[in-house]
C-alpha cells in the first residue's frame, strides 16, 4: 500500500520534467562527444544564436565521389522530444543527388520511420556521408539525377558541380 | 552737581540694589541686636556685602524698609544672593536667612506694638542663642573637644521661651511674626554644614589623594598601584566618618535640646497647648541630614570607598587583590571561595560590616553608597568568573576546585551537572549574596529582607552569563583543547541556553575562526585538523549540530579555496595502520608531557590567554600530528617563543610529523563510533528520556543528525561530490599502484564503503573495477609465473637487478599495467627466478594514466616480451600496452667499497643502468659497474643519456638528482659541458676517494676547483629531493590534463567556427562555450584571447574586419 503511495509522486514528478531539457542535456553531451571524438569529414555544431535546438552541420564530399572536394552545409532542427524523434535535416547547400531535392530535402530512412533514439547526430552525418557515394537511386526524389548516376557518371559530375554553390554564412 | 540729582541718582541705586540683594533688610535694628555668635556668622555676610554693594546709610534704609515691610518677610532669598560667597553647598543661602529671619520680626516689632511680640522676639533671642551651633570647627580633634563640653544648659528659662516660641500662637497671639524653631535649627545646620564640614572633608581628601589624578579610575586598577593606597584610603574615609559624626553630634545636641525642652514645657504647662508630634520631627531633622550628608559625598570620597569596597569584598568573596602578600604565584592567584576558618576573609568581613555600619550612621550609606556598592559587586562577579573559571576545562582541574565546595547548594537546577557551575552557584549563595545581604540589612530602610530568594536566582543567573560570556570568548582555544575540554562545553551547554546568547556564541566563534585559522598562515592540514575539533567540540555542545551549521560557512569557503585539502582528507581516510600507530603514541606523549607541563609551571593558561588574541592555532594542536616524541619534544621547546612568532613553528612542526589528517583514519577504524550509525529512527524512540525538541534557531529543512559523523561533515564541506570522487580515484590508484603488498588494502576496501554509503555505489564503481585488476593481475601473475617455471631451463637469467611498472593496452579498450620486479643475485652461479611482476589495468576505468616513453635496458625489455607472451598465452586476443614510467624496481649497484640496494623507479633504474653498460661494451649485462680493475669511473652527460634512453630530459635531470642524492653519482661541473647546457655525471665508486682523485684522470677541461666540486657533489642531496618531488608530478598528472582540456577546447571553437558562423567575435564565442560545454568553460575571455592569438600563431586562425575571428582556409 505505502509503496503505491510513494510510486506516485515520483511518477508525477518525471512526467512533468520539461522534454525539451532532456533534449538539451542529451544534445550537449552529444556535443561534448563530437568534439572529443571527431569523425573525420563532418562536423556540426549548434547554431550561433545559441538555440541548442538548431544545429549547423558540415560534410566534406568523399573522395571518389563526384562530390570529392565540395563542403556540403547542413541544418539539424532537433524536435523537443529528441532523441525519441528524428531530426529535421535539411542541406542548405544545393546539390545535386537522387535523394534530396532541389530545397535540400532528403529522402533518407533513418531520418523517417526507421530513426531509433539511439542514432545520433554523428551517426546521421555519417550516413549522409555514405549517401552521397553511395545513393539509394530505388527512391529517388530526384529522378533525373539518378537516372544520371548509373547512366553518365561525367554528366551528373557536371550537373553537381553547376548545382553547387558555396554559401557563406557572414 | 543739584542735591535732588544726587538724592534721585541716590535712590535709583539703593532701589537696584535692594531688588538684588534683599536680605540687607533684615539687618539688624537696635532694638534687636543679634546674638554674638548669630552676629558673628551674620557679619560675616555684612562684610560681604559691604564689599559689593554700595554704603547705604541705616537711616534711610530703615525708613524705606518700615513702609514696606508692614507684614513679616518670609522672603526666601533668591539663589544668586550669598551663595556664591563661600561653598557650592546647595543649602549655604540659609545662612543668612536662618538666623535673619528673628531680626526681622524684631525690627517689626515698634510698628506693632504689642508686648507679645516683644515677649516672643525674646523668647527667639533666648532659644536661638542657646543652640546655635559654634562658628568654628577647625578640624575632626576640635570638634571632639567640642564634644567634651556636650552639656547645653538647659533650665527652666530655656523651657519658658522655648514653650514661648513653639506655642507663639496661642502664648502669644499678638506676635504677628513668628517662626519655626525646628525649621531655623535645620537651616542653622545647613549652613554650619555647608561652611564648616565640607571643606574640612574635601581638605583632609586632598592630602590623601594626591597621588593620583586620575578619578575616572577604576577602582579596581587603582588598588593595584600600591599597597599602600588601601591603607590611605582607608585613613580618608574614616577621618570623614569621624568629622560627620563629630558634625552630627554637634547638631543633634542642639536638637535635643529643644526636643527636651519641648517635652519638658508640654508635660509641664497645662495651657492646653496642641501637643507637638516629636517623634516626626526627629524623623525629619534625621531625614535632612542625611540628606544633607549624601548629597555632600565628593568623587574622592566615593573613590576612596570604592577602593575599600573593593579590597574588603575581594577578601570575603575570595577574590585575590594584587598587593596581597605571596600572591606572586599565578596559581594562587585564582579566585577560590574562602573556607569558614579563613581568618582574613572573616577579619574583613568584620572589618566591612563595621565600616557600613559606620557610614549608615552618619547617613554616608545612602542611594549614592548602594550605586557603588553594587558596582563593586558586580565587579567582583565577572572577577570571579574570570579568574576562577578561566582556562579550567578539563575534569582533572576541576577535581580539586570540586573539592573547595563546603556547601551544596540547593538554589541550582538538577540538569546542571558541571562541577564550575555548582562552584559558581555555590559561590554566589553562600558568598555573593549572603554578603550583599549583610551589607544590605545594615543600610536599608525597609522592614523586608534586603536580598530575597527571587535576587539569589537573578544573582546566579547573572553569574551563569558570565560564565557563558567567558566559554564564549574562549570557546576556539577550548576547540584547539579537545578532548581536554569537555568539561568547558558542559558549562557552554548549561548556560548557553537563550538564542541570543547561541548567537552570541556563534557570531563569536565565526569571528575568532577568521582572524585565529582561516588566513594563510595556516596549512590546510591545520585548518582541518581544527575543522574536526570544532566538529567534535560542537557536537557535543550541541547535538542538533545547528550551532555548527552556522560557524561552518565561513569555514566551507575558505576551505574551497584550499585545492590541497580534498587530497589531505582522502590521504587521511587513507592513513596506514602504522600511521595510526604513530599518531596515537604522539598523542599520549604529548598529552604526558602536557601534564608534567602542568604540574611543573603553571602560567601556560595565562600565556595561553595571551596568546590567544594573535592569530595562532596554539600547539597543543600541532604536536599531535609529530611523528617522533623527538619532534613534539623539540617543539615543546619553542613553545614559549612559538607564541611570538605566530604560524612558524606549528607549520614547521607539521611538515616534520606525518604531514597526514590521521585523526579520520582513527575515527574510522573506532569501533564505537560504526555502532552509532545503527540506532536508525531515534526521533520514534518513545523511550528516549534525553529527547529535546528541536533548538528554536534551527532552520526550516532541518533534519535531526544521526550522530557525529566527523568523517560525513568533513566531506560534505569540501564541496561537489564530483570533485572529492575524482580525486578519491585518483589517490586510490595512486595508492593501489603503490602498494608493495597488493594483497592487503583493507583500509581502501573501508573508506570505499564508506564513501559508498555516502555517495551511492555507482559513483565509485570505478574504484571497485580498479580493486579487481590488482586482485585479478595478482592472480594472472602468478599464473604466468607458474607457467614460466614449467618451462624454465637453465638459461642464464639477466643479472640486471631491475623491476618495472609497465602497462600495454590491449584491443578490447583493456589497458595493462605490469610491474616486474627482477632480482638477481650477485652470485652469478645461483641462478634465482627472475622477479618480475606487473599490473594489468583496466584502461578505461582508472584515471588517466599517460605513458611516459624511453628505452628500458635490453634485459627488462626481453622480461616483458616473455611477459607478454605469457599474457597472451593466458588471455589470448589481448594485447598490453606498457606503462614504464609507472614501475617499480629494487637495484642492488656494487660499487667498489659497498653495495647499494634502493627501491626506486623504471626511470630511476633506466638512468642508473645506462650507467654501466658504458664500460662493459653492453653486450654483457651480467656485470653491474664493476671498476675493481677499472679505475676510471662510469660517466655520461646528460646529452648522452637523452640520445640513449630517448626519455624526457626533466625526467633525466630529476633521476640523476635521486641518484646524486642517494651518494651514486656525482656531478662534475665543467665549463665546457655547462656552457653546452649538458651536465657530466660521474659514479662514486668510492666514497672514501677524494674528489681530487678523478680530477687527473678526467678531462682537461675539467673545472680546476675541485674541492668545491666536491662540496656542491654533496649539498644538492636536499634539493636534489626536493626537485625530483617537484617535477614528477607535474609531469604525470597536470600537464596532460591541460593539453586534453585545450584540445577540447579548440575542437569546440573548430566546430563553432566551420558551421555556426564562419567568423565570430571573441566575446560570442566565449558566450556559447559557456552555454555549450557541460562541465562549464572556466577561462575567461581574457584567458581564451590569449589561446586564440596562440592559434594565430601557429596560423590556425586568422583576424577579420571587426575583431572577429575565423579560421584559415586551406
Amino acid at each position: 500500500m505505502s509503496g503505491i503511495q510513494n510510486s506516485a509522486p515520483t511518477l508525477g514528478a518525471r512526467k512533468n520534467v520539461d522534454p525539451g531539457q532532456n533534449a538539451v542535456k542529451r544534445l550537449q553531451t552529444e556535443l561534448m562527444q563530437l568534439m572529443t571524438s571527431p569523425a573525420p569529414g563532418v562536423s556540426a555544431f549548434p547554431s550561433a544564436d545559441g538555440n541548442l535546438l538548431s544545429w549547423r552541420a558540415t560534410i566534406e564530399g568523399p573522395d571518389e565521389t563526384p562530390y570529392a572536394g565540395l563542403t556540403l552545409k547542413l541544418s539539424f532542427e532537433f524536435p523537443a522530444n529528441y532523441p525519441y524523434a528524428p531530426p529535421t535535416v535539411l542541406f542548405r547547400t544545393p546539390i545535386y543527388h537522387p535523394n534530396v531535392d532541389f530545397s535540400g530535402r532528403i529522402c533518407l530512412d533513418i531520418l523517417k520511420d526507421k530513426w531509433t533514439a539511439a542514432y545520433n547526430t554523428q551517426t546521421v552525418l555519417l550516413s549522409l556521408q555514405s549517401l552521397l557515394g553511395e545513393p539509394n537511386n530505388a527512391s529517388p526524389l530526384n529522378g533525373e539525377a539518378a537516372e544520371l548516376w548509373d547512366k553518365d557518371p561525367t554528366l551528373f559530375k557536371t550537373k553537381v558541380m553547376d548545382r553547387h554553390k558555396d554559401i557563406d554564412d557572414d | 552737581m543739584p542735591a535732588a540729582v544726587a538724592s534721585r541718582w541716590q535712590d535709583r541705586r539703593r532701589r537696584v540694589f535692594q531688588s538684588v540683594f534683599q536680605r540687607e533688610l533684615s539687618s539688624p535694628t537696635p532694638q534687636a541686636v543679634p546674638l554674638p555668635s548669630a552676629n558673628l556668622s551674620f557679619s560675616q555676610g555684612l562684610q560681604y556685602h559691604s564689599g559689593t554693594g554700595p554704603p547705604v546709610t541705616s537711616g534711610s534704609f530703615y525708613d524705606e524698609d518700615t513702609q514696606d515691610n508692614t507684614q513679616p518677610a518670609f522672603i526666601d532669598p533668591p539663589d544668586q544672593g550669598l551663595l556664591v560667597s563661600h561653598t557650592p553647598s546647595n543649602s549655604f543661602h540659609s545662612t543668612v536667612t536662618a538666623v535673619s529671619q528673628p531680626s526681622q520680626v524684631l525690627f517689626a516689632a515698634p510698628d506693632a506694638g504689642t508686648g507679645d511680640q516683644v515677649a516672643y522676639d525674646n523668647a527667639w533671642r533666648l532659644v536661638t542663642a542657646r543652640i546655635t551651633l559654634p562658628s568654628s570647627v577647625t578640624s575632626p580633634t576640635s570638634s571632639g573637644t567640642l564634644l567634651a563640653d556636650a552639656a547645653l544648659p538647659f533650665d527652666a528659662e530655656f523651657c519658658d521661651a522655648l514653650a514661648h516660641v513653639v506655642h507663639a500662637s496661642t502664648l502669644l497671639p499678638g506676635a504677628i511674626r513668628t517662626d519655626d524653631i525646628f525649621s531655623w535649627h535645620t537651616h542653622q545646620v545647613r549652613c554650619h554644614f555647608s561652611q564648616h564640614v565640607i571643606p574640612l572633608l574635601s581638605g583632609g581628601l586632598d592630602t590623601g589623594s594626591s597621588g593620583d589624578g586620575d578619578p575616572g579610575r577604576e577602582g579596581s586598577e587603582q588598588e593595584r598601584t600600591k599597597s599602600s593606597h588601601y591603607e590611605r584610603h582607608m585613613v580618608i574615609v574614616m577621618g570623614s566618618v569621624r568629622t560627620l559624626e563629630a558634625a552630627l553630634r554637634l547638631y543633634s545636641q542642639g536638637f535635643d535640646l529643644l526636643v527636651k525642652g519641648l517635652t519638658h514645657a508640654q508635660s509641664a504647662s497645662a495651657f492646653g497647648t496642641p501637643a507637638i508630634n516629636v517623634e516626626s520631627l526627629t524623623n525629619r531633622f534625621r531625614r535632612d541630614i542625611h540628606a544633607l550628608v549624601g548629597n555632600s559625598i565628593s568623587q574622592q570620597l566615593t573613590k576612596s570607598l570604592r577602593i575599600i569596597l573593593v579590597r574588603l569584598v575581594g577578601n570575603v568573596l575570595g577574590i585575590p587583590s594584587d598587593d596581597d602578600d605571596g600572591a606572586r604565584n599565578l596559581e594562587s592567584r585564582r579566585p577560590s571561595p574562602p573556607t569558614d576558618d579563613d581568618f582574613k576573609a572573616l577579619a574583613a568581613r568584620q572589618r566591612l560590616q563595621e565600616l557600613v555600619e559606620q557610614l549608615h550612621n552618619v547617613g554616608l550609606a545612602g542611594e549614592r553608597f548602594q550605586v557603588l556598592f553594587a558596582e563593586v559587586m558586580n565587579w567582583m562577579m565577572s572577577a570571579f568568573v574570570c579568574g576562577a573559571y578561566a582556562g579550567l576545562w578539563s575534569a582533572t582541574d576541576r577535581g580539586d576546585l570540586s573539592s573547595v565546595l563546603n556547601t551544596v547548594s540547593r538554589g541550582t537546577g538538577s540538569s546542571v551537572t558541571s562541577p564550575c557551575i555548582i562552584s559558581l552557584m555555590d559561590w554566589v549563595e553562600n558568598h555573593f549574596a549572603r554578603l550583599s545581604f549583610e551589607v544590605l540589612s545594615r543600610i536599608s530602610h525597609d522592614s523586608g529582607p534586603p536580598v530575597t530568594l527571587s535576587d539569589l536566582k537573578t544573582f546566579q543567573s547573572l553569574a551563569l552569563s558570565r560564565l557563558s560570556t567567558l566559554r564564549i570568548a574562549e570557546l576556539f582555544d577550548i576547540v584547539l583543547a579537545w578532548p581536554d575540554s569537555r568539561g568547558a562545553l558542559d558549562d557552554l551547554r548549561a548556560t548557553i541556553t537563550t538564542s541570543a546568547r547561541r548567537l552570541q556564541l556563534t557570531s563569536h566563534f565565526t569571528q575568532a575562526l577568521k582572524t585565529r585559522l582561516l588566513h594563510p598562515g595556516c596549512s590546510t592540514l591545520e585548518i582541518l585538523q581544527t575543522y574536526i575539533d570544532i566538529i567534535h567540540t560542537f557536537h557535543a555542545l550541541d547535538h542538533s549540530k545547528v550551532l555548527l551549521g552556522h560557524v561552518e560557512p565561513s569555514l566551507k569557503l575558505y576551505l574551497w579555496q584550499r585545492d590541497d585539502a580534498v587530497r589531505i582528507v582522502v590521504t587521511g581516510l587513507l592513513a596506514s595502520p602504522e600511521e595510526v600507530r604513530a599518531a596515537r603514541k604522539v598523542r599520549e606523549i604529548s598529552k604526558h608531557q602536557a601534564e608534567q607541563k602542568k604540574a611543573g609551571k603553571r602560567p601556560e593558561a595565562g600565556a595561553r590567554r595571551g596568546a590567544s588574541k594573535r592569530p595562532v592555532v596554539t600547539p597543543t594542536t600541532t604536536g599531535r600530528s609529530s611523528r617522533t616524541p623527538n619532534t613534539t619534544r623539540q617543539r615543546d621547546d619553542l613553545q614559549e617563543p612559538s607564541i611570538k612568532t605566530p604560524g612558524a613553528t606549528p607549520i614547521k612542526s607539521k611538515a616534520s610529523g606525518t604531514g597526514k589528517l590521521v585523526e579520520l583514519a582513527l575515527l574510522l577504524n573506532d569501533p564505537t563510533k560504526t555502532r552509532h550509525t545503527l540506532v536508525e529512527d531515534e526521533e520514534l524512540d518513545w523511550n528516549d528520556m534525553n529527547w529535546v525538541p528541536d533548538p528554536v534557531d534551527a532552520g526550516a529543512n532541518y533534519k535531526r543528525p544521526k550522530s557525529e559523523d566527523v568523517i560525513g561533515t568533513l566531506i560534505s564541506a569540501l564541496g561537489s561530490e564530483d570533485v572529492f570522487i575524482k580525486e578519491f580515484i585518483t589517490i586510490i590508484a595512486e595508492r593501489l599502484l603503490g602498494l608493495s603488498d597488493p594483497a592487503r588494502f583493507d583500509q581502501e576496501l573501508r573508506v570505499l564503503d564508506l564513501l559508498k554509503r555516502r555517495f551511492g555505489e555507482a559513483a565509485l564503481q570505478n574504484c571497485d573495477v580498479m580493486i579487481k585488476d590488482i586482485v585479478d593481475s595478482q592472480r594472472l601473475d602468478v599464473a604466468i609465473h607458474r607457467a614460466w617455471d614449467e618451462q624454465r631451463t637453465l638459461t642464464a637469467v639477466t643479472p640486471a637487478t631491475m623491476s618495472g611498472h609497465f602497462l600495454r593496452s590491449a584491443d578490447k579498450r583493456k589497458k595493462a599495467m605490469l610491474q616486474r620486479q627482477q632480482q638477481q643475485q650477485q652470485q652469478q652461479q645461483l641462478l634465482e627466478p627472475t622477479q618480475y611482476h606487473a599490473r594489468i589495468l583496466s584502461r578505461l576505468f582508472w584515471p588517466a594514466l599517460d605513458r611516459e616513453h624511453f628505452l628500458l635496458p635490453d634485459p627488462i625489455v626481453e622480461e616483458q616480451k616473455r611477459y607478454e607472451q605469457g599474457y597472451e598465452h593466458v588471455k589470448s586476443n589481448r594485447k598490453l600496452t606498457w606503462l614504464n614510467q609507472l614501475g617499480t624496481v629494487r637495484v642492488e649497484l656494487e660499487l667498489r667499497d659497498r653495495t647499494v640496494t634502493v627501491d626506486c623507479t623504471t626511470p630511476q633504474a633506466t638512468v642508473i643502468y645506462a650507467f654501466n653498460d658504458s664500460e662493459d661494451s653492453g653486450d654483457d649485462n651480467n656485470t653491474r659497474i664493476e671498476t675493481d680493475n677499472k679505475p676510471p669511473a662510469a660517466r655520461r652527460t646528460v646529452d648522452e643519456l637523452y640520445t640513449t634512453l630517448q626519455m624526457d630530459e626533466d625526467l633525466i635531470a630529476s633521476c640523476l638528482e635521486y641518484w646524486v642524492s642517494k651518494n651514486v653519482l656525482r656531478r662534475l661541473r665543467s665549463p665546457a659541458a655547462a656552457a653546452q647546457g649538458s651536465h657530466t655525471y660521474v659514479v662514486i665508486e668510492s666514497l672514501s676517494d677524494p674528489i681530487v682523485d678523478d680530477l687527473p684522470t678526467k678531462i682537461d677541461d675539467d673545472d680546476p676547483f675541485s674541492n668545491p666540486d666536491s662540496a656542491t657533489a654533496t649539498i644538492p642531496q636536499d634539493s636534489g629531493q626536493a626537485v625530483e618531488a617537484d617535477t614528477e608530478k607535474p609531469t604525470t598528472t597536470i600537464n596532460p590534463k591541460e593539453q586534453e582540456r585545450n584540445t577540447m577546447y579548440w575542437q569546440y571553437i573548430k566546430g563553432m567556427l566551420t558551421n555556426a558562423s564562419a567568423s565570430m567575435p571573441l566575446a560570442q564565442m566565449a558566450m556559447m562555450m559557456k552555454m555549450l560545454i557541460a562541465d562549464g568553460f572556466p577561462w575567461t575571455n581574457e584567458q581564451l584571447g590569449e589561446f586564440l592569438a596562440e592559434k594565430i600563431a601557429e596560423g590556425e586562425m586568422e583576424v577579420v574586419s571587426g575583431g572577429k575571428y575565423r579560421l584559415v582556409k586551406k
